[in-house]
């Protein structure tokens, strides 16, 4: 994706569904990650927090590449 | 309308209303056959595809058949509606570069056009972007074309290591970040824009056969509900110019999200 060189790559529509992707990516690897530690362990928590950290960790990188 | 819904999974002695079932989607086989192993079925879905295909192949062929300068109506819409895409897409998207992306996304964007659009066209009132494997399909052309592009104008290592470490992050947050951005790209790219348009499409013709069947079951249910007829009679139609809305919005979506991958793709090159 690119960093808004481009004239009008800043269209809403799809920074937002860069957006919604990085969200989605960052909860599902991060808590697949937790899940996998889970089975590995025997735990149940892991994936909750995996979860949290992937969520935090991709809000965190949307506002470094879109909040300008 | 109720002509061509399918048999729901009611029993015959139900007097309840008779909601539509997945088996929409899979309306029974006109033939089929087996070919290298591999086993296909040809439903009245995939004809309503070979139909839409034509109809845009027929609609861009007239259009340039017999080309003037100073163009005739056809000739006219054949022209505008690509250089909507070209220049309303293409060049705004990916810039002067686009243009070379122009005829793919074109083809992209009217087939799926033309494909949604059967979704509210009598008689074939189904898309075939409401089956998975019509989206899933396109979203796989789109992911392979935007990783070769990237590969092609970038190199392998540079394109790989742009996606796995975007410039503006600290370095310890890599190890949190990378997986995500890989993720992101190579996997919820392709799966978002493979099930944003399946599920617009499926949604959408479930929501016209329920009100379809509803305007169907009020007014024969012999008893004061038939009041209510006109209602969803009248949500029916309403609905069938809101998916006409959905149906243009989602074929423009896909369109303008491959052509970001694509700018993408090229951008880290300078």
């Amino acid at each position: 994706m690119s960093e808004g060189r481009q004239p009008s790559d800043n269209t809403g529509a799809s920074q937002g569904w860069a957006v919604l992707g990085t969200l989605l990516a960052g909860i599902c690897v991060w808590g697949g990650v937790g899940w996998l530690v889970d089975l590995w362990l025997g735990t149940t928590f892991v994936k909750a927090i995996g979860v949290i950290v992937g969520a935090a960790a991709s809000i965190y990188y949307v506002t470094v590449r879109f909040g300008k | 309308m109720s002509a061509i819904i399918l048999a729901s999974e009611c029993p015959p002695d139900d007097p309840g209303f008779c909601s539509p079932t997945v088996n929409e989607f899979f309306p029974p086989a006109l033939t089929e056959f087996t070919l290298l192993g591999v086993h296909f079925e040809i439903t009245r879905i995939t004809v309503i595809m070979w139909v839409a295909t034509a109809a845009v192949m027929a609609f861009f062929v007239l259009s340039v058949r017999r080309p003037e300068m100073v163009p005739q109506k056809l000739q006219w819409m054949g022209e505008a509606a690509y250089s909507f895409v070209r220049d309303g897409i293409a060049r705004e998207v990916i810039g002067r570069e686009g243009l070379r992306f122009a005829p793919y996304l074109a083809a992209v964007f009217f087939f799926i056009l033309a494909n949604n659009v059967m979704g509210i066209v009598p008689f074939a009132q189904i898309s075939p972007n409401a089956k998975i494997a019509l989206p899933a399909m396109l979203a796989g052309l789109t992911y392979l074309l935007f990783n070769w592009v990237g590969i092609r104008s970038q190199g392998v290592g540079p394109y790989f290591k742009g996606i796995s470490f975007p410039p503006g992050v600290p370095k310890p947050m890599y190890v949190l970040i990378t997986p995500i951005e890989i993720a992101s790209t190579l996997i919820f790219r392709p799966l978002t824009l493979a099930i944003r348009l399946f599920a617009n499409m499926f949604a959408g013709h479930l929501l016209l056969v329920i009100f379809a069947l509803g305007t169907v079951y009020l007014l024969q249910v012999g008893n004061f509900s038939v009041i209510f007829a006109p209602v969803s009679f009248v949500m029916a139609i309403v609905m069938t110019f809101f998916e006409l809305l959905v149906q243009i919005l989602q074929a423009y979506v896909f369109t303008v999200l491959t052509a970001t991958y694509l700018a993408g793709a090229l951008e880290e090159a300078h």
